[in-house]
């Protein structure tokens, strides 16, 4: 640090962030010299609720609010590692229904980021324009499930509600609307000039950093990797709808790794959703929506389970996980862990930032589609030290042998 | 550049937004509600909801028999039990005897519209109406305590 | 006595002009957002709206920064009001004169047009926020860049008039007002023309800070920049500074570009009462205006993304300087009477 670099703090409160986060910029001019992530300003304590106050079905409705986007995907996410625990099937209508709403909400997460990634770069007219066109999409969902934002339509052992013939037609109503005024989002995003010069070449993440970073979900995909957790680990429905990765050079031919490529990924991503949800709509078989209808009987199979699970799911951002272990006579879970998609992509910020210029940060944060409230976890702070990292990974590592030495005792 | 010529286009177009509940946010919305219970001014509709929306709850408490499985699993909390004021004949194993039935009271300002409870309930006595227009400055507003006496 | 008469004169037109000038840009403001609210598919606010924020920022407090320089902070808007106010007395109104109008006057309006730029960029260091530092750096930068372009377009018309017209004084608003540009040129002069209209259309954008070039303000990337310290009084004296500016500038291009008037051509067929000329003039002045603020800054702002501050300076540097450079050979051609 030189007399010429001075400090730029973006964040915990900032315009471009929608949600606290904190970025220590070092910059000469415009240029960014160095970057700090400083993360930890939400922590809610989700999980530690799910651990000591509620019952299970009560953690359906408390793991979808982690996120308010994500709404699906994380009951999903909790109920899949629920059922991995307690062994229990899912109907087959269960499933399609299940990814059904969850390409859904694929589809209003990947429209509301082009609007706010449209906002970031100043472009407030296609902002309004894709919310605009997003609002069909809300109001399928709230004739699908009830509400407009949150689903709960996630139950152990399969779901609450059926789609039945007149919510089949409002979604394929729906899905017309959206394959009418895909070439209009299309044509504006990824033809126009300005965004073009805005997005290409900046924030570049290339493979090996997204690879070594353990970068998930479009980031991941822009930058050539391809990994989705429903092409690689089907659950639900995918694995009969033939669904695959996609990356920006199906579209252009070739891989950039720069947020107009993680536009591209996530436009053609709605349209893949699209496609998925008319398929499931065609295959759907009929049947039973949930494995044990009796809420009160489900209530106590879930108090005398034991054993842990895990749930892998797709969101809109990336891979979601949930573990989950259920302990015998204890109606909330012995312990519960989330890992949403953003923890793994705040990280690969920094590489993308470093030699880009200010007016990059926004568009650039924004393009990995951040979600601060489901990323954090834990805050750790000194104040009369004024450390920034009181956690060392060794410091960490120590105490992780304590407690398994502990455990190991106890049993 | 497509939005070079969009916008020309849309400048025709009627604005894509609802004009609920008038064009302009009103100074003060008690006041409009008052003018348009009055008659002087129109309200403009809100969005039709569809068929089985969440909205706020109904309570029939003549038929709750207090079991408590709709408290067990509201996830926000949002009911509790409440004694009877009037006492009535009830049946149990000890034959027949003068109490105050448990009922329930939900306070819709806690509830996050899940409809948990309405499933659960085994005696349907709890539905959701497509009610929505909940907000108040009072949290223990007459409106937002559902206990089936009102 | 007849001094005394002028210089009572002069002061009451200032006073009239500046609260002219104020209201008319603040319609012209409310005008512009409800515009482009309706270009993004939405209701957009009242008309009025602009009256009631500056309403409502005069009944705030005035924060002072902690590290601000606290005279030079408190200063800035109102040089930055204050000069564009000036602007405005050296410019003809519709029919109406420009009250100090005189030779050499457009040379005048240039140097006034950069000081509410540099009031910013002081009021904007001196705020003492590392947002606003940034802020004020782009503000230099940008008015680095369209300065050149801008200056090219109006020493360019003024040596054509002159060369037509020797007998005038050639950077006065008075000469261009008499002589409008596209009568005094041919076929080869008339594109040049508007390529120059198109020029300074675009210049108008960036000295009034909007997107694509409002990198100095950049709400989503540093905050709105060189305001961000700034409230209450402070502010609503650049709000104001802002809304005057459009009027200034408008005017500037009308007063170049767009010199006609109504009653004239009126007073062929009607006879026309000299108040009510002065008024229609002064009406269709207003309707210029709107179209080019609608034009300049609607619509570009509404259909466009922000650019970065080296794509802007190769904007301006690159596109801009070539695209004026063919129309000062054009217009020079023309002036030789090669075709
Ligand atoms: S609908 Fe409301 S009252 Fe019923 S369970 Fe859900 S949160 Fe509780
Ligand atoms: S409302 Fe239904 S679930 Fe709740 S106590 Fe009454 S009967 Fe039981």
């Amino acid at each position: 640090m030189n007399d010429t670099t001075y400090t730029i703090p973006v964040g915990p409160v900032h315009p471009a962030l929608k949600e606290p986060i904190e970025l220590v910029l070092n910059v000469e001019g415009e240029k960014i010299v160095g970057v700090d992530v400083i993360c930890s300003q939400v922590h809610r304590g989700i999980e530690w609720l799910g651990m000591n106050r509620n019952n299970t079905v009560q953690n359906i409705y408390l793991s979808e609010r982690v996120c308010g986007i994500c709404n699906v995907c994380h009951p999903y996410c909790m109920v899949m590692a629920v059922e991995d625990a307690l062994g229990m099937e899912v109907p087959e209508r269960a499933n399609y229904i299940r990814t059904i709403v969850a390409e859904l909400e694929r589809i209003h997460s990947h429209l509301l980021w082009a609007g706010v990634a449209a906002h970031e770069i100043g472009f407030d007219t296609v902002f309004h324009y894709s919310w605009a066109l997003r609002e069909e999409i809300m109001d399928t969902i709230e004739y699908v499930t009830g509400n407009r934002v949150t689903k709960a339509i996630m139950m152990v052992g399969g779901v609450r509600r059926d789609i039945d013939k007149d919510r089949r037609e409002r979604i394929e109503k729906a899905m017309e609307y959206y394959l009418q005024h895909f070439h209009k989002i299309e044509d504006i995003f990824l033809h126009d000039k300005t965004i073009k010069m805005r997005t290409r070449n900046t924030g570049i993440l290339t493979k090996e950093d997204a690879l070594k970073l353990c970068a998930v979900g479009p980031l991941a995909r822009a930058s050539g990797v391809k990994k989705d957790v429903r092409q690689d680990m089907p659950y639900g429905a995918y694995a009969e709808l033939d669904m695959r990765a996609i990356t920006p050079d199906m579209y252009t031919g070739e891989i950039v790794g720069d947020v107009y490529d993680r536009i591209i990924v996530r436009l053609l991503e709605v349209k893949q959703s699209v496609e998925l949800i008319k398929g499931a709509l065609e295959n759907m078989p009929s049947g039973p929506i949930l494995s044990e209808k009796n809420y009160v009987k489900l209530l106590s199979i879930l108090k005398r389970a034991e054993g842990e699970g895990i749930g892998r799911v797709e969101a809109p951002r990336g891979e979601d996980i949930h573990y989950v272990r259920l302990e015998k006579g204890k109606e909330s879970f012995l312990s519960w862990k989330i890992r949403a998609p953003t923890y793994n992509n705040v990280l690969p910020w920094i590489p993308m930032l470093l030699g880009g210029e200010i007016a990059d940060v926004p568009i650039v944060a924004a393009s990995t589609d951040p979600c601060m409230s489901c990323l954090n976890r834990v805050t750790v702070v000194d104040e009369d030290k004024n450390k920034k990292y009181e956690i060392t990974k060794d410091y960490m590592h120590e105490q992780s042998l304590k407690k398994t030495r502990r455990l190991m005792r106890n049993e | 550049m497509a939005m070079l010529t969009e916008v020309w286009k849309l400048v025709f177009k009627r604005p894509f937004t609802n004009r609920f509940p008038a064009k302009y946010a009103p100074k003060n919305v008690h006041h409009f509600l008052r003018r348009v219970q009055e008659g002087k001014e129109k309200i403009v509709p809100p969005v039709p909801t569809p068929p089985n929306f969440r909205g706020k709850i109904e309570y029939d408490m003549d038929k709750c028999v207090g079991c408590g499985l709709c408290i067990k699993v509201c996830p926000t909390k949002a009911i509790e039990f409440r004694q009877c004021e009037k006492a009535e004949i009830l049946h149990c194993k000890e034959g027949v005897k003068l109490a105050t039935p448990l009922k329930i009271r939900i306070y819709v300002s806690r509830c996050c519209f899940c409809a948990q409870c309405t499933e659960i309930c085994p005696k349907k006595c709890l539905s959701m109406s497509s009610e929505f227009l909940l907000a108040n400055e009072d949290k223990m507003a007459k409106e937002l305590i559902v206990d089936g006496l009102h | 006595m007849n001094e005394i008469f002028e210089i009572f004169s002069a002061v009451v037109g200032t006073f009239v002009l500046g609260a002219f000038s104020i209201l008319f840009g603040l319609s012209v403001k409310g005008i512009d957002r409800k515009i482009s609210a309706r270009m993004q598919w939405r209701i957009g606010s009242p008309l009025r709206q602009p009256f009631r924020d500056v309403r409502k920022l005069l009944l705030k407090e005035s924060v002072l920064p902690k590290n601000a320089v606290s005279w030079i902070y408190n200063s800035s808007p109102v040089i930055s009001l204050a000069s564009l106010l000036t602007i405005l007395l050296f410019i003809p109104i519709g029919s109406i004169p420009a009250l100090l109008g005189g030779s050499g006057d457009i040379i005048v309006v240039l140097y006034l047009l950069i000081i509410p730029s540099i009031a910013i960029i002081i009021g904007g260091y001196s705020s003492g926020s590392p947002f606003s530092s940034v802020g004020a750096q782009r503000e230099m930068v940008l008015l680095i860049s369209y300065e050149l372009p801008l200056a090219m377009v109006i020493f360019t018309l003024a040596w054509r008039l002159n060369i037509l017209y020797p007998s005038y004084s050639a950077l006065s608003f008075e000469t261009f007002q008499k002589f409008p540009i596209w009568n005094s040129v041919s076929f080869l002069g008339f594109i040049g023309a508007g390529i120059f209209l198109i020029v300074i259309l675009l210049v108008t954008t960036a000295e009034l800070a909007k997107v694509p070039f409002d990198i100095p303000e950049a709400e989503t990337e540093i905050a709105e920049g060189v305001y961000v310290e700034y409230s209450g009084r402070n502010y609503a004296m650049f709000y104001l500074a802002d809304a005057v500016k459009i009027v200034v500038l408008s005017a500037i291009i009308i007063a170049i570009f767009f010199p006609y008037n109504l009653s004239p051509l009126l007073s062929q067929y009607y006879p026309v009462a000299p108040w009510l000329g002065y008024t229609i003039d002064i009406l269709f002045f207003m309707f210029k205006t709107i179209i080019i603020a609608i034009i300049a800054m609607t619509f570009l702002r509404t259909s466009l993304a922000r650019l970065k501050i080296d794509q802007i300076v190769k904007v301006y540097w690159f596109h801009l300087f070539t695209a004026s450079l063919i129309a000062m050979i054009l217009i020079a051609l023309d002036t030789m009477g090669v075709f």
